[in-house]
């Protein structure tokens, strides 16, 4: 086992929520986390503000928007 | 939804790098019109347009909400929505096929945002947030007990949508980019790095302190509605 301790998964779990670390990163983070409550937790904080934004930013383009490009692509194509 | 779209756009706008367009290369289309060079070129262009109908327009809903997001307001965001869609489709035989279509479109929204609405709206932060301090800008360290943190991690997630959308939107324009497009669209940091056009280190630290203030602010709206966040997330490590 090889525990990367408290403060390089501090360090990088936001690369790690972001999947942004080397596979070998990757994994001794995965294994602090898996023994560390303190760090999941703190892990758990990331991942749900990431998955509250996903959900909250959704949104719907208004149909005149889609109307309005749908007829703006067609005049660029028609003759000039 | 009226403005900005009289004009011709030239790809140069969008910061494309245009180079020329070759239509011997185009596609041969059937043309019951005979030699005419410019029949051909408009029967192209009808290919071309349906194929940006069938790639690009289905990113709509998403350039939408990343569009309400920068502008704050919709019919901002359909203007700019409307605009990118324009650029991307007069740039798109620039564009390489089976590259990333999704990054393509928000470099143009992006630029596009940061060349003529950003100018409108003069964000008071702006040139100056990568320089603050942390100090300045407040925000939250992980120096709470893990107990807070379940709690924090538990308010998040019941706080109402607007009241996220409110936060995103009260954090310094680059660093609600940054945040955006890593968390909510998904986007590589390197991916990031070409659309806002800075180094992958400013992503990361843009991004780093972005969702430090989002959740400092978070847990404040969380307390106003009685949600036991501890108060104390100050303090450095």
């Amino acid at each position: 086992m090889s525990d990367c301790g408290c403060e390089k998964a501090k360090a990088e779990l936001e690369e790690y929520l972001h999947q942004e670390l080397s596979e070998q990163d990757f994994q001794d983070i995965t294994e602090h986390l898996a023994h560390c409550d303190d760090c999941s937790t703190e892990h758990l904080v990331g991942i749900a503000l990431t998955e509250k934004m996903r959900k909250a930013c959704r949104e719907q383009a208004p149909a005149e928007l889609r109307q309005a490009v749908e007829l703006k692509l067609r005049s660029l194509t028609a003759k000039q | 939804m009226s403005m900005v779209l009289d004009a011709p756009v030239r790809a140069d706008d969008a910061g494309l790098g245009w180079a020329a367009m070759n239509h011997d290369t185009a596609v041969p289309v059937e043309d019951p019109r005979g030699e005419d060079g410019e029949r051909e070129t408009e029967l192209d262009d009808a290919t071309l347009r349906r194929l940006f109908e069938e790639q690009a327009l289905p990113f709509m809903d998403q350039l939408y909400a990343a569009g309400m997001r920068m502008t704050r307001n919709p019919a901002d965001a359909a203007d700019l929505v409307q605009e990118t869609f324009v650029k991307a489709f007069t740039a798109f035989r620039q564009f390489q096929q089976g590259t990333n279509l999704k990054a393509w479109l928000y470099r143009i929204l992006t630029n596009t945002f940061i060349n003529s609405y950003r100018k409108k709206q003069r964000d008071p932060y702006q040139g100056t947030i990568d320089e603050l301090e942390d100090w300045q800008l407040g925000g939250a360290e992980s120096a709470t007990a893990s107990t807070g943190r379940s709690a924090e991690a538990e308010a998040i997630d019941h706080l109402p949508d607007s009241t996220v959308k409110d936060a995103l939107q009260s954090i310094p324009e680059d660093f609600r980019l940054a945040v955006y497009l890593a968390d909510v669209e998904g986007f590589a940091y390197q991916e990031i790095a070409d659309i806002m056009k800075t180094p992958v280190g400013t992503v990361m630290s843009r991004l780093h302190r972005g969702r430090k203030l989002l959740r400092e602010r978070l847990a404040g709206y969380a307390r106003e509605r009685g949600i036991q966040v501890p108060e104390k997330t100050g303090g450095k490590r």
